[in-house]
């Protein structure tokens, strides 16, 4: 395997000041790394969990209050040990989410990361959404996509009849590396054949889809 | 072919031969990118990869097991949620567990 040793300069993550985040556990700052004989990951990642709940109303504000983190990692062994004490996605109730984003970067379009970027989302009949959330995080954390620093995490979205993936990186607009993304996504995932695949810019300013079928495929750009 | 004055040394390409008697004996990695990624090289830098399969072994580890410090406690998620009947409860517990919780370490209890 490729492994490097090297030195993490502490990345200098955004902070974040009113109550909220202290109550959500938002404001834990104190540094990851890898333990010792662990294998360290390319970057560190934070896992967040939202639920919106029918009391809540669905502002963007609230959105904020209804996130919280779960945990950061920065090797293999420490993801592991967060997500095998996470439910499945596929087990979860109600309106909720995963988030794993790389550290420093929250969950939501606003983050000056994601604010000029977009998504790939899947949508996924019930029954398929643990063990695809599985292998695109592995996927993810592993460094599979090849995009540069573009990767700036991946969610999984249970709702009421069906489960959706969804993968963001920082520029919306580069095609090499949303296509990139894209074809990374089919070979890890394994899709079924008729799956449609769906950029989104986050601003949705463009938007485009992509037919993924077994022989053929078909990009329609609106 | 240049006359330069400075000779290198060439080496061959380091080459490793199997005889096989069996297509069983075909190793696992036979025509695998190094590394487990179908590019050659790798776009952007050196960057730590790993492939699906040693992810997956290394969950196996006793480091990967043990459970996280200050794993924060959600019912239905990081702990069983109490009782199916009992959910709209919990998320109100939830709700207002939020609003007193300020950056508590939550240790993750197990029920032995």
């Amino acid at each position: 395997m490729n492994q490097l040793q090297r030195l993490r300069e502490e990345e200098e993550s955004e902070s974040y000041h009113d109550d909220t985040d202290e109550t959500n556990n938002n404001n834990n700052r104190h540094k990851v790394s890898p333990g010792a004989g662990e294998h360290p990951l390319q970057y560190n990642y934070t896992f967040w969990f939202s639920r919106r709940t029918p009391s809540r109303p669905s502002s963007s504000q609230s959105y904020e209050q209804n996130i919280r983190q779960i945990g950061t990692v920065a090797s293999v062994e420490q993801f592991w040990r967060f997500y095998s004490h996470l439910i499945r996605p596929g087990d979860l109730s109600g309106h909720s989410d995963f988030h794993l984003f790389k550290e420093g970067i929250k969950p939501m379009w606003e983050d000056e990361c994601n604010r000029g970027g977009g998504k790939w989302i899947i949508r996924l009949r019930k029954g398929l959404a643990s063990r695809f959330w599985e292998n695109m995080i592995l996927a993810m954390v592993g460094e599979q996509f090849m995009v540069g620093e573009e990767i700036c995490g991946a969610v999984v979205s249970v709702r009421f009849q069906e489960d959706i993936l969804s993968i963001w990186n920082r520029t919306s607009n580069d095609q090499t590396t949303t296509s990139r993304i894209r074809d990374t996504l089919r070979r890890v995932l394994n899709l079924p054949s008729n799956t449609i695949m769906e950029y989104k810019t986050h601003n949705d300013s463009l938007r485009y889809y992509y037919y993924y079928y077994s022989t053929t495929t078909t990009t329609v750009l609106l | 072919m240049s006359t330069g004055t400075n000779q290198v040394k060439s080496c061959p390409i380091p080459t490793r031969v199997l005889t096989l008697k069996d297509w069983s004996q075909l190793p696992d990695c036979y025509s695998q990118t190094p590394g487990g990624t179908l590019f050659s090289t790798t776009p952007g830098g050196t960057r730590i990869i790993y492939d699906r399969k040693f992810l997956l072994d290394c969950r196996n580890s006793p480091l990967a097991r043990t459970p996280p410090c200050c794993l924060p406690q959600i019912p239905g998620v990081t702990v069983p949620a109490t009782h199916p009947m009992g959910k709209l409860q919990d998320l109100k517990e939830e709700a207002e567990e939020d609003e007193k919780d300020i950056a508590e370490d939550n240790q993750f209890e197990m029920d032995i």
